[in-house]
């Protein structure tokens, strides 16, 4: 190969890392302006809302919460106390304990009377059987809490035996050691209610990250940022996630995940559609994916709602180990979801879902951090054979770097202006900190994450959940 | 000096899209300054702001129980009353305090009733906040406009009915809302005419809020729903039902029974739940003749009903859907058979085993 080929060929692969890096900035752009209108219009709408009707009324449609736990000990009694103090009246709280290992079934019947009784399943979804049966309290203060024994089938199995043992017309699943605020029921089942024009079929709320935060009796009484840099910088990814990026796309009404950790959901339709894929890490991505499929070929009109309230506390990663563990099985997640419904690649009978988020999702999301390996690879053997323009390479990364922080400032911005949740003096100095140097803190980890779980999907079929190893929101507590 | 021209000097030779790169990287380095500096302000004036807002709303609500609670000769006020009602006055073009005013009274009207509630609508109306949601009410901004009608509401200020009238059939749903819920919290069951002309739609969220307004009267005395339950507009007859089960509406059996042949699945079936709710037997044999061709849900519907209203002469029907594929009616039916005679559940299970063993299990051993 001559000279001029080789700089032919090296001047094509930097066009397309150039129009790449282009379009990706391109579309953070105009998310984080469609998130901006939308958040603006959320809070003129909901800005003079009386919940006091909703939350007292008997005729507001029954909800379920659905909480799967598996070995989760630390928590459990604190956090189902917090899920029965919700503010709503017609609401019951369901508790998978999924197969654990440890005490947490005897913790809960200890602490909330609890006794076996004879319940009829309706086994609309195929789960793993019953261990100790369903229990239920003998004290009426706790009549809303039922509580299910059954064989470890993993999450989505557990979620599945919530949905054929919920009597209600909406479930909100969540994550055991996920703290609800009171009021989370009123405001997640509003935008099923309100929307007449289309079919709300699922809501999605905010996930906010709890550590260092003072936590008394299941309430959430003080929030502060955290010390480590893993757990500030985990905040600060959070807030630009949910704040810039799911809003606009629930603008667009083309959201392609709600997170596990806290969801609402029309039963019916979730149940209609198979429940919860239990063959997949990504369960929470997958169920959102075929349910919107689905609706599209039944032509149905439909919409699923986001909710950027942050009504949803749980316990972040503080330790690399246990960080890049969960990232990994996200990617995992991502690549199987992606796989599984590849039909509606670029597909336009799928409108919006085939055209829009899908490719986004896989373009920006799936093959992002595969391109910035293969960037860091090519830009080695430039190195190696000494054709490195520094001055380009200089001016193209602070260029993207300046990007980046600004991104989260504009994520710490919105956060300011609509929540002010870290109200502590000195946090927005942090949090402005943490902007500059997550980069580096914390991407390097994502990215090395990401690579470990495609090595992993495509290598390594066996691996699955992993662990999450928690300090207990009671440690959280001073 | 000299750094500056090297600087100068490079920036001159480079080449046109890294002056550019380098143009935009310095544009976005002073943006990432500015807003890392003003976020020190704006988060100390949101603090200021807090601080403030909880000091006047101290401050006024110590105002307020002095001017409640003063002692005053024929009806005039007090030295005092007059002076509260000159400050918020005087603080109406300030939005943030007026805010805090009218935040201050609601808080304090919600807590009383009686004569210190209509105190407080007095002060509303003596101190010419209303005026201000007048203004309100005549803005172009849709959340403005409803913000307004929502006080007025709230204050119970029944002179502003002409205006909040007008805005009936607003283009947008907040302000219509406001304005439904206007018309009831001030003029009750009288407020619902409204849905006599209703051509959009009435959402649930607004239902339920529509519902828990109306619970809050004495007079409990509905009117006529019959011509809402024949309503084109299909929300309003699912409210017309809701009101009907909620308030035991008896006399209008015939009217749902007529609903039970509707288009809509939806109003079939809330139907169904409001005749289960009022016991209504004439509608039993046209269920059971019609359960075929019904669809599933409301089959479901009905053999709930059933487990209410079930009679020995309903045995039939009950046993032909005992092995009925869908869960919930088969368990129905079961259990209304083994109560209705165990011999004749006894038989059945001889006659036919397609039944779902989880379902008798349960049935008998309970």
């Amino acid at each position: 190969m001559n000279t001029i080929t080789l700089n032919a060929i090296i001047q094509v692969i930097h066009y397309l890392f150039f129009t790449y890096a282009f379009l990706a900035i391109s579309s953070y752009i105009i998310l984080s302006i469609i998130s901006a209108f939308e958040t603006i219009d959320y809070f003129k709408k909901n800005n003079f809302v009386d919940y006091t009707k909703i939350l007292s009324s008997n005729i507001a449609p029954s909800i379920s919460i659905i909480a799967p736990a598996y070995n989760e000990r630390l928590n459990i009694v604190e956090n189902v106390r917090s899920l029965l103090s919700n503010h709503y009246a017609n609401y019951d709280v369901i508790i998978v304990n999924d197969g654990s290992k440890d005490n947490s079934l005897e913790l809960l019947i200890k602490a909330y009377d609890l006794v076996k009784v004879k319940y009829l399943i309706n086994p609309q979804l195929k789960t793993k059987p019953l261990r100790k049966g369903v229990f239920k309290s003998t004290n009426p203060a706790f009549e809303k809490l039922i509580v299910i024994d059954k064989e470890n089938g993993g999450k989505a199995d557990a979620l599945n035996m919530g949905l054929n043992i919920s009597n209600s017309k909406y479930v909100a699943c969540i994550d055991v050691d996920c703290l609800l605020l009171e009021d989370a029921l009123q405001k997640m089942v509003k935008p099923f209610l309100e929307v007449t024009n289309k079919k709300v079929v699922a809501t999605g709320g905010v996930i906010r990250i709890v550590n260092n935060s003072i936590i008394k009796d299941g309430k959430l009484m003080e929030v502060n940022l955290p010390n480590k840099l893993i757990e500030k910088a985990q905040i600060l990814e959070y807030l630009r996630s949910f704040l810039l990026g799911r809003m606009a796309w629930s603008r667009l009404n083309g959201l392609l995940v709600i997170s596990g950790a806290f969801g609402m959901f029309h039963k019916k339709i979730a149940i209609q559609i198979g429940g919860y894929d239990t063959s997949t890490v990504g369960e929470d991505m997958e169920i959102i994916v075929r349910m919107r499929r689905q609706l599209e070929e039944q032509n149905m009109n439909y919409k699923v709602a986001y909710i950027p309230d942050p009504l949803c506390w749980t316990e972040a990663p503080d330790n690399y180990k246990t960080f890049i563990s969960q990232r990994n099985r996200w990617t995992r997640g991502t690549i199987e979801v992606l796989r599984k419904h590849r039909k509606i690649a670029f597909n336009s009978n799928y409108r919006n879902l085939g055209l829009l988020s899908y490719p986004y999702w896989l373009i920006f999301e799936r093959f992002a951090p595969v391109i910035e390996v293969i960037g860091i690879i090519y830009f080695g053997i430039l190195i190696i054979l000494r054709e490195v323009k520094w001055d380009y390479a200089l001016a193209f990364f602070i260029l993207a770097y300046m990007f980046t922080v600004l991104l989260s400032l504009g994520a710490i911005y919105s956060e300011e202006l609509t929540y002010h949740q870290y109200k502590k003096k000195g946090s927005g100095f942090k949090l402005v900190l943490i902007s500059l140097i997550e980069p580096f803190v914390l991407h390097p980890f994502i990215l090395y994450a990401a690579v470990k779980g495609n090595l992993d999907y495509f290598f390594n079929k066996k691996k699955r959940w992993g662990e999450m190893t928690r300090k207990g929101m009671g440690n959280i507590t001073k | 000096m000299e750094t500056f021209k090297i600087l100068q000097n490079y920036f001159q030779q480079l080449p046109i899209e890294l002056q550019l790169v380098w143009i935009l990287s310095s544009f976005l380095a002073c943006i990432v300054i500015t807003l890392s500096i003003y976020l020190k302000f704006l988060r100390n004036l949101l603090r200021k702001k807090e601080v403030l807002k909880i000091k006047l709303q101290h401050k006024y609500e110590g105002l307020l129980l002095s001017y409640l609670f003063e002692e005053s000769n024929d009806n005039e006020l007090s030295e005092h009353q007059n002076e509260f009602i000159k400050i918020i006055q005087s603080k109406i073009n300030d939005d943030f305090k007026r805010k805090i005013i009218v935040e201050t009274l609601l808080k304090l009207k919600n807590e009383v009733s009686g004569e210190i509630e209509r105190a407080i609508q007095n002060l509303y109306l003596k101190s010419n906040l209303k005026e201000y949601a007048y203004q309100q009410i005549k803005s172009k901004k849709r959340y403005i406009v409803a913000n307004g009608i929502k006080e007025l509401a709230q204050f119970k200020v029944k002179e502003a009915y002409p205006e909040v009238k007008k805005l009936l059939k607003h283009p947008k749903k907040e302000v219509r809302k406001e304005v439904e819920l206007y018309l009831v919290s001030l003029f009750h069951f009288e407020g619902l005419e409204f849905l006599n002309n209703l051509k959009v739609n009435l959402s649930e969220w607004d239902q339920i809020e529509l519902l828990e307004e109306l619970k809050h009267f004495e007079n409990q005395e509905i009117p006529d729903i019959t011509p809402w339950l024949k309503s084109k507009n299909e929300t309003v007859v699912l409210f017309s039902l809701k009101l009907a089960k909620i308030y035991n509406k008896y006399e209008i059996v015939d009217t749902l029974i007529q609903l039970l042949n509707h288009t809509n699945q939806k109003i079939r079936l809330q139907v169904i739940d409001v005749i289960t709710h009022l016991q209504v037997l004439d509608a039993k044999e046209i269920l059971k003749n019609s359960f075929k061709v019904r669809s599933l849900e409301e089959q479901i519907a009905t053999l709930k009903m059933f487990e209410n209203i079930y009679e020995p002469n309903d045995e039939d029907f009950i046993i032909e859907n005992s092995t009925n594929n869908n869960f919930e009616i088969q368990y129905s039916a079961l259990k209304m058979l083994k109560n209705i005679s165990e011999k004749s559940f006894n038989n059945l299970l001889k006659k036919n085993n397609n039944f779902d063993n989880n379902i008798l299990k349960f049935i008998q051993n309970n």
